[in-house]
C-alpha cells in the first residue's frame, strides 16, 4: 500500500514538473522512495552498511531543499513560491498542493539539516537497523510535507502519519517505560488530531464550494464565532504538540525513554510542527479569532515559561530536564505568537528555529553521556569533567546556547520576542509590563537549573562508583562534528541574525498586518470581547 | 591609511580572533595544544599587545582633540524597526579601552609564571583572551543594548574563569553563584533597557537621555515611571560592580585563579558598572531621585566593605572586600553628579588593586611551596608573617598598593579619593561622614593586611595551627597533614620576572597617575570633560581643598597608626580591646553581615522548594489528570483496542497508580 501511494505521488509529480524541477516534491518523496528500498540495501544486519545509505540519502534531502531555497525563493516574496499543484483524487477535492512561504521555508531547512544530523547521531544503532533507519527517513519526508503542503486535507495525513513513525521508534528503542511513553504519545496526539480534522472539515465545508486549499480557505469569510470554534479546536490540536501547559505530560515521557536520534527530531522538529500550524491556520486563516484569542497564547506563554522553568530546576533526571527546559523555550514562541508586532512575531519563528537547533544540541549530549555513565540521575554523576573534558565543553557551549547568551540565537529570538512585545501598541501598558516581566523572571530560572545541571554532572569530585562502573571516554570526533555543525547556525543566526531573520521576514510582516487589522476592527465601536482585550493604547514617543 | 579610530572595532576582535583558534584547537587536537604552551601563551599575548598598542594609538588621538567616531550598520529588522550596532570611540571609550588592555597584558604575563605547572594552562589563556574581548567590546559599544550583550559575555567569561578549577566544589558553586546573581541584574537591566526603548524609541545614551526630558515634559511618561526604568537600569551595574546588595557573589569569586581575580574582580569586570553608570550620565542627571539612590547604595556598599574586611583573615577575601568598597566610592561619585571623579577613582584603582591582586597571588603561590596546594591554607594569613625577607619585591608593591590605597599624597589613591569625598562633602554632607569614616578603616585594614602577611615571624611551618585551619574549614586535618610536611620548602621564595615584573610595572601608575587629575589642573578631567575641568580649576582654592585634604590624610593616618599598634608593634591587643567586649558586633562582621546566610535561607532554598512543589502538581495533579482520562477511555473502544495487543494492561497499571496517587493527594489536602 505505502508503495502505491508513493508512486502515485511520483507519477503525479512528473506531470508537473514539465517546466522547473519540482524541488519541495522531490525533498517529499525522495526520503519516503528511499526509505522504501532500505530492505534491499545489502547488510549484515548490523546497521554498518544500511547507515551509510540512510545518511546519503538524509543528506540528498537537505541538499535538495537547499536548492529550492537556492533556485525557486526569493525571501523579499511574501507570497507562495515553488508552488506545485496536481489535482489528485477531484472528487474528494484533494490535491497534491505543495509551497513554500515565509512560514514553511526556514522549518524545510530546519527539518532536513536536523535529519541529516540525526542520521548520523544514529550510527551506533545496531538493533534493527534497517526499522530504524527506515523510520527516520520516512520521518524526513512526513516532516518535510508537514511545513510543505499548501492543502488541508494533505496536511492532516501529513500531520497523522508523522505519527507512527514516532510511534514505533519509541516503542521498540525507547528506554523501560517505553510502552507507557509511546501509547501516551500516541493517544494524545492521536485525541488532539481529531479536533484538526473536525475543524479543517468544517473550515473546508464552509460556505459555497468544498476546498482545502490554504489560500481558498483564507479567501472565505468565516463568521467570528465559527472562527472561535474553530480556532478554540485548533490550539488544542496545536498545543498538544508545542506544548503548551497543561498539555505538555506526553512530552517529558516521550523524551524520557527516546534515544538520542530521536530525541533529536522530536525537539528539533515535531515540536516546532505545533508553532507553525498556529501561525499557518490560527494567525493566517483565522485573524478575527487570532485577535480574540491572542491574549490568551501570550497569558499561556508565560505559564509556560516559568512553570516549565520551576520543573526543569527540581527534576532530577537529564532528560526530563531538558525537556521541561524545551517547554519552557517554546513559551517565547507563543508570547512571540500572541503579539501583534512584526518583530515580536519574527522572534517567535526565530525562537523555533533556535530552539530547534540548540534543543537537538542539547538533547544529544545527552543521549551521548548517557552512552558513557548508563544514569541519567543527576545524583549519581558528578565530576565528570575530569575524563570528559571535550565533552564538558560542548556541554557547557550548549547551555549557554540555550540560556540565551548573546552571540547565539536564542538571544537574538528572546531579545526580539521581548522588545517586540514590550513596544505592542495592541495591549495595554500595565498588561504589557507584566508580560515582560514574568517572562524575564525566566531569565533568571533558566540560568538557575542549567548551570546547577552542569555543576552537578561535570564539577566537584569524581563519584568514585560511578568512575568504578563506567567508561568515561571522552567526545569522539563524530560527536564533536554533530555539535559543530549544530553550532554553526547558532553562532551564526547570533552575530548576523538577518541571516534568517530575512527568510521569512516578508511574509511575517504581511501576516502580522493583516492580523493587526482584524485586531483593530475587533477593538472597533462595538466590542463584546472588550473584556478580553483592551482598548489599544499607542505607546508615547513612538511616531 | 584609516585612522585608529576607525580601527578600533580590531581591539575586541583580535583577542577574540586568537581565542576562538585556540578554542577551536583544543576541542580538535586537544594533546597537540595543551603540549604548545609558549607558543599559544606567545600569540595571545601578541593579540592583546595588539589590541593595547592601538588603544594607545586611539587614546592618543582622543588627548589631541579628536571628534567621537561611531560606526553602525543594521544588525535586525523587522517591520519598521531597525537593530543597530557597530563601535563608537570617545574619550571615555579610549581611558577604558588602554587601561582594560594595560591591565590584560600584565596579567597575561603574569599568568605565564602562576600558571605554570597548572594542567588548564591554554586554556586559561583562551579564556583571558575571550575575557579581555568582551570587556573591550562592552567598552567601545554605541548603545545600550550592544552594552547588553557584551555584558552578559563578560559575565560569562567570569563564569567560566571562576569555576576554572572545576574539580574543587567551592569554585563550582561561586561560579554558578556570580553568574545567577549577574543575570538577577540583567534581569533589572533587561527590563529598564527595554522600558526606555518603549519610552523614548532608543538605544542610544544620549538620545535616550533627551528624548526621555521631551517625553516627561509632553506628559506621554510620568517622572515616576521614568525614575523606576533608570533604578532598573541601574540593577545591571549593581550587580556587577558589587553594590550591596547584589554583592555577594564577588568575595565567593575568589575562588578563581589569582590573575582572574586581579583582572575580573578587581580591575576591569567590576568597573563594567561603573561604567555604565558614567555613559548613562546624560539619564541620570535630571533625576535627583536616581542619583540619590545611586549615591545611598554607594555608600552603604563603601561602608559594609570595609566593615567585614576588617575581620577577614584570607588574604584573598581581604582584598575582595576592599574592592568592594572602593567600588561603592566610585558609585558614591556617580550619584554626587561627578562621574569624572568616579572614573577617576576607577583607574587608579585599578592600577593599585591589579598591583595589590597579583601581589597577594605572588604570595599565596609563595605559599604554596610550604603548604602545599590547599586554598584554605595558602591564603590564611594566620599561616603568613615575615615574607618580606624571602618576598623584597613582592612585599615593596604591595607596601606602595596600600599606600595608595589609603589614600596617602601624593600616590594614586589620594587624588582621587579625595575628589570623590570633596564632591560628596558638597552634595550630600551625611554620605560624606560615612566615606570618611571608611577611608580610616580602609588604612587601618590595609596595612593589618600588609603586617599580618609580610611583618613579624613566619608562622608557615605551624602543623598544629595548619590542622586546626583544615578542620574548621570541614576538610580535615588528617590526610592533607600526612601529604605536607617533608616535601615542601621550609620558607617562601620570591616568584620568578614574569609575575616580579608586572608587579614592579603597575608600582609606577599606583604611584604617579594620581598626578594626571590634580584638582588645579586635572588632565583627566580635560580629557573627558574639558567644561567641567576648566570650571573646577577655576574654582580651586587652597583654603578649601587643605581642610578637607587634611582631614582625609589624618583619618587615614590613624588608621594605620591602630594597624602599627595592633599588628607590628604588638602593643594594643585588639582581640581583647574590642573582639571580646563587642562579641555581637563581631561575629556580625564575621559572618559578613548574615547576607549570605539570608540569601541561602531565602531566595535558593525558597526557590528549591517552589520548583519542587510545582515538581509535585506537575506529576501527580496534571498529569494525574491525564491518567484518569487514560483510564476512562480504556472503557471505551479504542481503550479495548490496546488491551488487544496486549500493551495496555501496563498502561493500565500507570494509570491505576495515577489514580492513586491523585486519590492519596486529595485525601492530604482534605
Amino acid at each position: 500500500m505505502p508503495l502505491d501511494f508513493a508512486a502515485t505521488l511520483a507519477a503525479a509529480t512528473a506531470q508537473a514538473s514539465s517546466t522547473a524541477f519540482p524541488w519541495l516534491s522531490a525533498a517529499i518523496l525522495f526520503p519516503i522512495a528511499a526509505a522504501l528500498c532500505i530492505p534491499f540495501v545489502p547488510d549484515k544486519g548490523d546497521g554498518k552498511q544500511v547507515r551509510w545509505f540512510a545518511l546519503g540519502v538524509a543528506l540528498i534531502t537537505f541538499l535538495l531543499t537547499v536548492g529550492g531555497y537556492l533556485n525557486g525563493y526569493d525571501p523579499s516574496n511574501p507570497n507562495l513560491q515553488l508552488v506545485e499543484k496536481v489535482s489528485w483524487l477531484p472528487d474528494l477535492g484533494l490535491a497534491w498542493s505543495v509551497g513554500a512561504d515565509g512560514l514553511s521555508m526556514p522549518l524545510i531547512l530546519l527539518t532536513s539539516f536536523i535529519t541529516a544530523l540525526a542520521v548520523l547521531a544514529a550510527w551506533p544503532v545496531s538493533f534493527k537497523p534497517r526499522l530504524f533507519y527506515f523510520l527516520l527517513l520516512a520521518m524526513d519526508g512526513g516532516q518535510i510535507a508537514v511545513f510543505a503542503v499548501q492543502d488541508m486535507l494533505l496536511f492532516f495525513l501529513a500531520w497523522e502519519l508523522e505519527l507512527l513513525p514516532v510511534y514505533l521508534l519509541l516503542a521498540i528503542w525507547g528506554g523501560k517505560k517505553r510502552q507507557y511513553a509511546a501509547t501516551k504519545f500516541i493517544l494524545y496526539t492521536a485525541g488532539s488530531s481529531l479536533f484538526i480534522l473536525l475543524a479543517g472539515l468544517a473550515m473546508a465545508f464552509y460556505g459555497g464550494h468544498v476546498s482545502f486549499d490554504y489560500t481558498e480557505l483564507m479567501a472565505k469569510d468565516f463568521p467570528a464565532k465559527f472562527q472561535l470554534l474553530a480556532y478554540a479546536g485548533l490550539l488544542i490540536a496545536f498545543g498538544v504538540k508545542l506544548p503548551i501547559v497543561p498539555l505538555h505530560t506526553w512530552l517529558p515521557d516521550a523524551h524520557g525513554e527516546a534515544t538520542a536520534p530521536v530525541h533529536m527530531l522530536l525537539a528539533g522538529i515535531l515540536l516546532k510542527m505545533g508553532g507553525y500550524a498556529l501561525l499557518r491556520f490560527n494567525c493566517q486563516i483565522l485573524p478575527d479569532a487570532h485577535a480574540v484569542f491572542a491574549p490568551l497564547l501570550v497569558v499561556l506563554g508565560v505559564v509556560n515559561i516559568i512553570y516549565a522553568a520551576l520543573t526543569s530546576f527540581a527534576q532530577r533526571n537529564l532528560k526530563r530536564k531538558i525537556a521541561y527546559s524545551s517547554i519552557s523555550h517554546m513559551g517565547f514562541v507563543l508570547i512571540g505568537i500572541g503579539s501583534f508586532s512584526a518583530l515580536g512575531s519574527s522572534g517567535a519563528m526565530l525562537q523555533m528555529v533556535s530552539h530547534g537547533l540548540i534543543g537537538a544540541s542539547l538533547f544529544f549530549l545527552v543521549g551521548a553521556t548517557y552512552d558513557r555513565t548508563h544514569t541519567l540521575q543527576l545524583d549519581e554523576m558528578g565530576g565528570v569533567g575530569q575524563r570528559m573534558r571535550k565533552m564538558f565543553a560542548l556541554w557547557t557551549v550548549c547551555s549557554l546556547a540555550s540560556l540565551a547568551l548573546p552571540g547565539m540565537s536564542g538571544f537574538v529570538s528572546e531579545l526580539m520576542v521581548f522588545v517586540g512585545f514590550a513596544t505592542d501598541d495592541a495591549y495595554t501598558l500595565p498588561f504589557r509590563v507584566a508580560v515582560d516581566g514574568l517572562a524575564a523572571i525566566g531569565v533568571i530560572l533558566t540560568p538557575i537549573y542549567l548551570l546547577s545541571m552542569l555543576r552537578e554532572i561535570f564539577y566537584g569530585q569524581e563519584k568514585a562508583e560511578l568512575v568504578a562502573h563506567t567508561q568515561l571516554v571522552d567526545a569522539e570526533p563524530r560527536e564533536i562534528y554533530i555539535i559543530g555543525c549544530l553550532l554553526v547556525p547558532i553562532i551564526g543566526i547570533g552575530l548576523y541574525p538577518r541571516l534568517m531573520t530575512d527568510t521569512y521576514r516578508a511574509t511575517m510582516e504581511q501576516l502580522v498586518a493583516r492580523d493587526e487589522r482584524a485586531m483593530k476592527a475587533l477593538n472597533g465601536p462595538v466590542g463584546s470581547s472588550a473584556l478580553i482585550r483592551q482598548a489599544p493604547l499607542r505607546a508615547p514617543g513612538l511616531g | 591609511m584609516p585612522s585608529p579610530a576607525e580601527l578600533a572595532w580590531l581591539i575586541p576582535v583580535l583577542p577574540l580572533a586568537g581565542a576562538c583558534l585556540v578554542g577551536l584547537g583544543l576541542i580538535s587536537f586537544n594533546r597537540t595544544i595543551n603540549r604548545l604552551r609558549k607558543p599559544v601563551a606567545l600569540l595571545l599575548i601578541s593579540c592583546v599587545g595588539g589590541a593595547a598598542v592601538l588603544s594607545y594609538a586611539v587614546l592618543a588621538q582622543q588627548l589631541a582633540g579628536a571628534a567621537p567616531t561611531e560606526v553602525l550598520f543594521n544588525w535586525a529588522s523587522a517591520g519598521s524597526f531597525t537593530l543597530e550596532m557597530g563601535f563608537r570611540v570617545d574619550a571615555l571609550g579610549a581611558v577604558m579601552l588602554a587601561l582594560v588592555t594595560t591591565i590584560a597584558l600584565l596579567v597575561m604575563v603574569y599568568s605565564d609564571g602562576y600558571m605554570a605547572h597548572d594542567k588548564g594552562y591554554v586554556r586559561f589563556f583562551t579564556y583571558l583572551a575571550l575575557f579581555s574581548s568582551s570587556m573591550l567590546g562592552l567598552v567601545i559599544s554605541p548603545n545600550l543594548l550592544e552594552i547588553y550583550v557584551f555584558w552578559e559575555l563578560v559575565g560569562m567569561c567570569s563564569y567560566l574563569l571562576v569555576g576554572f578549577w572545576y574539580d574543587r566544589d567551592g569554585a563550582a558553586n561561586a561560579a554558578q553563584k556570580a553568574f545567577v546573581v549577574n543575570r538577577v541584574g540583567d534581569f533589572g537591566l533587561l527590563l529598564g533597557i527595554l522600558g526606555l526603548f518603549w519610552a523614548t524609541g532608543s538605544f542610544g545614551f544620549e538620545e535616550i537621555g533627551s528624548r526621555l526630558q521631551g517625553a516627561i515634559s509632553s506628559g506621554s511618561v510620568s517622572t515616576g515611571v521614568a525614575v523606576l526604568l533608570c533604578l532598573l537600569v541601574f540593577m545591571g551595574p549593581m550587580a556587577k560592580s558589587a553594590q550591596f546588595p547584589l554583592h555577594v557573589w564577588l568575595p565567593d569569586a575568589m575562588e578563581g585563579p589569582t590573575p582572574i581575580s586581579a583582572l575580573i574582580h578587581a580591575a576591569t569586570m567590576v568597573a563594567a558598572g561603573v561604567f555604565l553608570v558614567a555613559r548613562l550620565q546624560p539619564v541620570y542627571v535630571p533625576f535627583p531621585q536616581v542619583q540619590l539612590v545611586i549615591a545611598v547604595v554607594g555608600t552603604i556598599t563603601l561602608f559594609l566593605g570595609a566593615s567585614i574586611a576588617l575581620t577577614q583573615m584570607d588574604l584573598k577575601k581581604g582584598l575582595a572586600y576592599s574592592t568592594v568598597s572602593q567600588l561603592g566610592y566610585m558609585m558614591l561619585a556617580m550619584g554626587c553628579g561627578a562621574p569624572v571623579a568616579g572614573m577617576f577613582h576607577l583607574v587608579t584603582h585599578a592600577f593599585f588593586k591589579a598591583m595589590l591582586f597579583l601581589g597577594s597571588g605572588s604570595v599565596i603561590h609563595a605559599m604554596e611551596e610550604v603548604v602545599g596546594h590547599e586554598p584554605v591554607l595558602a591564603q590564611d594569613m594566620r599561616l603568613m608573617g615575615g615574607l618580606r625577607r624571602w618576598m623584597p619585591v613582592t612585599s615593596t608593591t604591595f607596601f606602595i598598593g596600600c599606600l595608595a590605597i589609603s589614600g596617602i599624597p601624593p600616590l594614586a589613591g589620594f587624588w582621587s579619593k579625595d575628589e570623590i569625598l570633596g564632591q560628596a562633602f558638597g552634595s550630600f554632607p551625611l554620605l560624606w561622614a560615612a566615606g570618611f569614616l571608611t577611608a580610616g578603616m580602609t588604612a587601618f585594614y590595609m596595612f593589618r593586611l600588609y603586617f599580618l602577611t609580610f611583618e613579624g615571624s613566619f608562622r608557615g611551618n605551624d602543623s598544629a595551627l595548619q590542622a586546626q585551619l583544615l578542620t574548621a574549614a570541614g576538610k580535615g586535618g588528617d590526610e592533607h597533614g600526612d601529604g605536607h610536611g617533608h616535601s615542601h620548602a621550609e620558607h617562601p621564595h620570591e616568584s620568578g620576572w614574569q609575575m616580579a615584573m608586572p608587579l614592579a610595572v603597575l608600582a609606577v601608575p599606583s604611584v604617579l597617575v594620581g598626578l594626571l587629575g590634580v584638582p588645579w589642573n586635572s588632565r583627566f578631567g580635560q580629557l573627558l570633560d574639558p567644561q567641567e575641568a576648566a570650571e573646577v580649576a577655576e574654582h580651586f582654592s587652597w583654603g578649601e581643598f587643605l581642610p578637607l585634604a587634611g582631614a582625609s590624610v589624618t583619618i587615614s593616618l590613624v588608621g594605620i597608626t591602630v594597624a602599627v599598634l595592633a599588628y607590628a608593634l604588638h602593643r594594643l591587643d585588639l582581640a581583647t580591646a574590642v573582639a571580646a567586649r563587642f562579641p555581637a558586633i563581631n561575629r556580625f562582621l564575621a559572618n559578613k553581615w548574615y547576607l549570605d546566610e539570608i540569601n541561602d535561607k531565602l531566595f535558593v532554598q525558597g526557590s528549591r522548594k517552589l520548583a519542587r512543589s510545582v515538581l509535585e502538581v506537575d506529576s501527580k495533579v496534571v498529569d494525574g489528570v491525564v491518567n484518569l482520562t487514560g483510564l476512562v477511555t480504556l472503557g471505551s473502544g479504542e481503550g479495548l483496542k490496546y488491551f488487544e495487543t496486549g500493551r495496555a494492561q501496563f498502561y493500565a497499571l500507570i494509570v491505576f497508580g495515577g489514580v492513586i496517587a491523585l486519590v492519596v493527594l486529595f485525601g492530604v489536602l482534605g
